[in-house]
């Protein structure tokens, strides 16, 4: 038996919007004009006048369930100086919450954003709370400037996968026997 | 067929026992609660529906969101009236009760019946609605009975507060002859449902008694197309007719009957009915005057008959033969007998014009839009019948005679 499928595989951390889950992504408090995919599809998140605006106040609640297990490095928010989000929770596998239920559980971790991490520097998060991410809820809660409205122009997860993905190892085992 | 959860406030506070929507508001309200409830759960079977009431003691849920149609029915049947309405305890508790639906994919929408006055401000309506909106929960307002200063406006604000995309929907229904469930039918309330909901919604509409909807005679095209044309084109037949009738009487005087003939034809021919159109080529053949206008007289009498009728009245057209049955048909054409051998002058003038009474009268009563029991129509039959009632006695005795020809 090759120990090629148990060799501890250094996997490197890649961009996880390729394991984003688009059928079960919800967004609530958007602009409707202005939605989520603007901040997270490739392309969308880039363009500078694509951006996710919040609609009756300054929250914005965005659940994204993946496709499979996954664990959570960093993350990036991008958005303008003074409507860009400042403080950011995120709670993992805990599915469909409200803005009522927000408080309810603390958050896997909280990232308060600086004119930095609008720019495009990742916020390192608690590596060990993001062990096992079936689902991700991000609250953003206020934003920079306390305006009526929080505009994010871009939102990228970083992490690593924790299946098994190399099939190509398996099946070169299994030739040899 | 958008996947949706619905609760619906009904309002049973002590202004709901006003009967000025038939029977009494309260039970207005049950039947259009009733129809939601069959329109949602048709436009996808796996759309719950829940039911409140904000008057009484206090905000109660009789159902949360469910599918079963029974249980819902079963607690309209238990509302009882009293107390005043809590619109903004309603409207909340009505958002938790969506909040832990079971299906966490349904969509959430609340339907508020606000009969009574509402005793919140505006400001209270709108942080309400920016809260709904927060949420993404649609609603549906329907503002009924009570019409005090301000309501319109505080719904008004409730709405813009929580609209978005168009979503929600604010629908007056006036006092009226209308009932509230007739009205509801053809309003977004419905309609916004697609295709599933507007098709049992028109097919309420179409089974309602004189129920308020977008379709000519109360038909949706939709469900029965053929129905819907022929009812149409009879209508259009009947108008044509009546001119052609009108016309007839007035060309009499003037002996220009013939020009009236190929545009009634032409009408005539849109009736998809193949014993009418032979019936027009056979009359075409004669050319004469006088046939012409009593073939056209029995076409339209075999057309109101029916067509069996109209068999035996071609057969019988040339050979004058009166159907014992049908005593109208008869003093067509005994009429048009005397026409051929009396001078048509005076006589036969007042014979077409009384022949054309009667027979406009009886297509009175069997237009689709008259109701026989409308005491205009009546008074109209009954001046039309009267003239002709004397004469037609004398023309039955002279019918032995002119029997055969």
């Amino acid at each position: 038996m090759s120990a090629e499928s148990t060799t501890a595989i250094n996997r490197s951390i890649v961009d996880l919007l390729d394991f984003i889950d688009w059928s079960g992504v919800e967004c609530l408090n958007h602009n409707t004009a202005h939605s989520l995919p603007n901040a997270i599809k490739q392309g969308y998140r880039e363009d500078e006048g694509l951006y996710l605006e919040s609609d009756a106040d300054e929250q914005l609640l965005i659940y994204l369930p993946f496709t499979q297990v996954v664990k959570l490095h960093s993350i990036v928010v991008k958005g303008p100086e003074e409507e860009g989000p400042k403080t950011v929770k995120l709670f993992s596998n805990r599915e469909h919450m409200g803005f009522s239920n927000v408080n309810d559980f603390p958050p896997s971790d909280t990232a308060v954003l600086t004119p930095d991490n609008l720019k495009g520097k990742p916020v390192v998060l608690k590596f060990v709370k993001f062990q096992n991410v079936r689902s991700l809820t991000i609250f953003i809660e206020d934003n920079q400037s306390g305006s009526e409205v929080t505009k994010v122009d871009k939102i990228a997860l970083f992490g690593t996968t924790v299946e098994t993905t190399d099939m190509k190892g398996l099946k070169k085992i299994e030739d040899n026997h | 067929m958008v996947l949706e959860a619905t609760m619906i406030c009904i309002d049973n506070s002590e202004w709901m026992r006003n009967g000025d929507y038939s029977p009494s508001r309260l039970r207005a309200q049950a039947d259009a609660v009733s129809l939601i409830c069959g329109a949602k759960t048709q436009s996808n079977p796996e759309n719950t529906v829940g039911i409140l009431t904000m008057g009484g003691k206090g905000v109660r849920v009789l159902t949360t969101p469910t599918t079963d149609l029974g249980k819902i029915l079963a607690c309209m049947h238990e509302l009882d009236i009293g107390g005043e309405m809590n619109i903004a305890a309603g409207i909340q508790v009505a958002q938790l009760a969506l909040k832990h639906r079971q299906n966490k994919n349904q969509r959430q929408r609340i339907i508020v019946f606000a009969g009574s006055p509402v005793k919140y401000d505006r400001k209270v309506m709108e942080m309400i609605g920016k809260k709904l909106k927060k949420n993404s929960v649609a609603i549906d307002i329907v503002n009924f009975g009570e019409d005090d200063d301000g309501k319109p406006e505080k719904l008004e604000a409730l709405l813009a507060a929580v609209n978005n995309n168009d979503s929600s929907h604010l629908v007056h229904v006036p006092t009226g002859p209308n009932a509230l469930s007739d009205v509801l039918i053809s309003s977004p309330v419905f309609t916004a449902d697609g295709e599933g909901g507007s098709g049992f919604a028109a097919a309420a509409a179409a089974a309602a008694a004189g129920g308020v909807s977008d379709f000519d005679f109360g038909v949706d095209p939709n469900i029965d197309p053929e129905l819907a044309l022929a009812l149409r084109v009879s209508m259009e037949e009947e108008r044509a007719r009546q001119e052609a009738a009108a016309k007839r009487a007035a060309d009499e005087a003037s002996r220009q009957g013939k020009e009236e003939e190929p545009s009634s034809n032409s009408q005539d021919a849109t009736m998809t009915d193949n014993t009418n159109n032979t019936a027009a080529e056979t009359t075409e053949k004669t050319a004469d005057p006088m046939d012409e206008e009593k073939s056209l007289l029995e076409r339209a009498f075999a057309m109101s008959m029916g067509t069996s009728v109209s068999d035996t009245s071609m057969a019988d057209a040339d050979t004058s033969k009166a159907t014992d049955e049908d005593k109208e048909l008869a003093l067509a054409l005994q009429m048009s007998m005397q026409d051929d051998t009396k001078d048509p002058s005076n006589q036969s003038d007042m014979s077409k014009v009384l022949g054309d009474q009667s027979f406009v009268s009886s297509i009175l009563t069997s237009l689709p839009g008259v109701d026989p029991n409308d005491p205009s129509v009546k008074d109209l039959i009954a001046s039309l019948q009267g003239q002709p009632e004397s004469s037609e006695q004398k023309k039955k005795e002279d019918e032995p005679p002119k029997d055969d020809k």
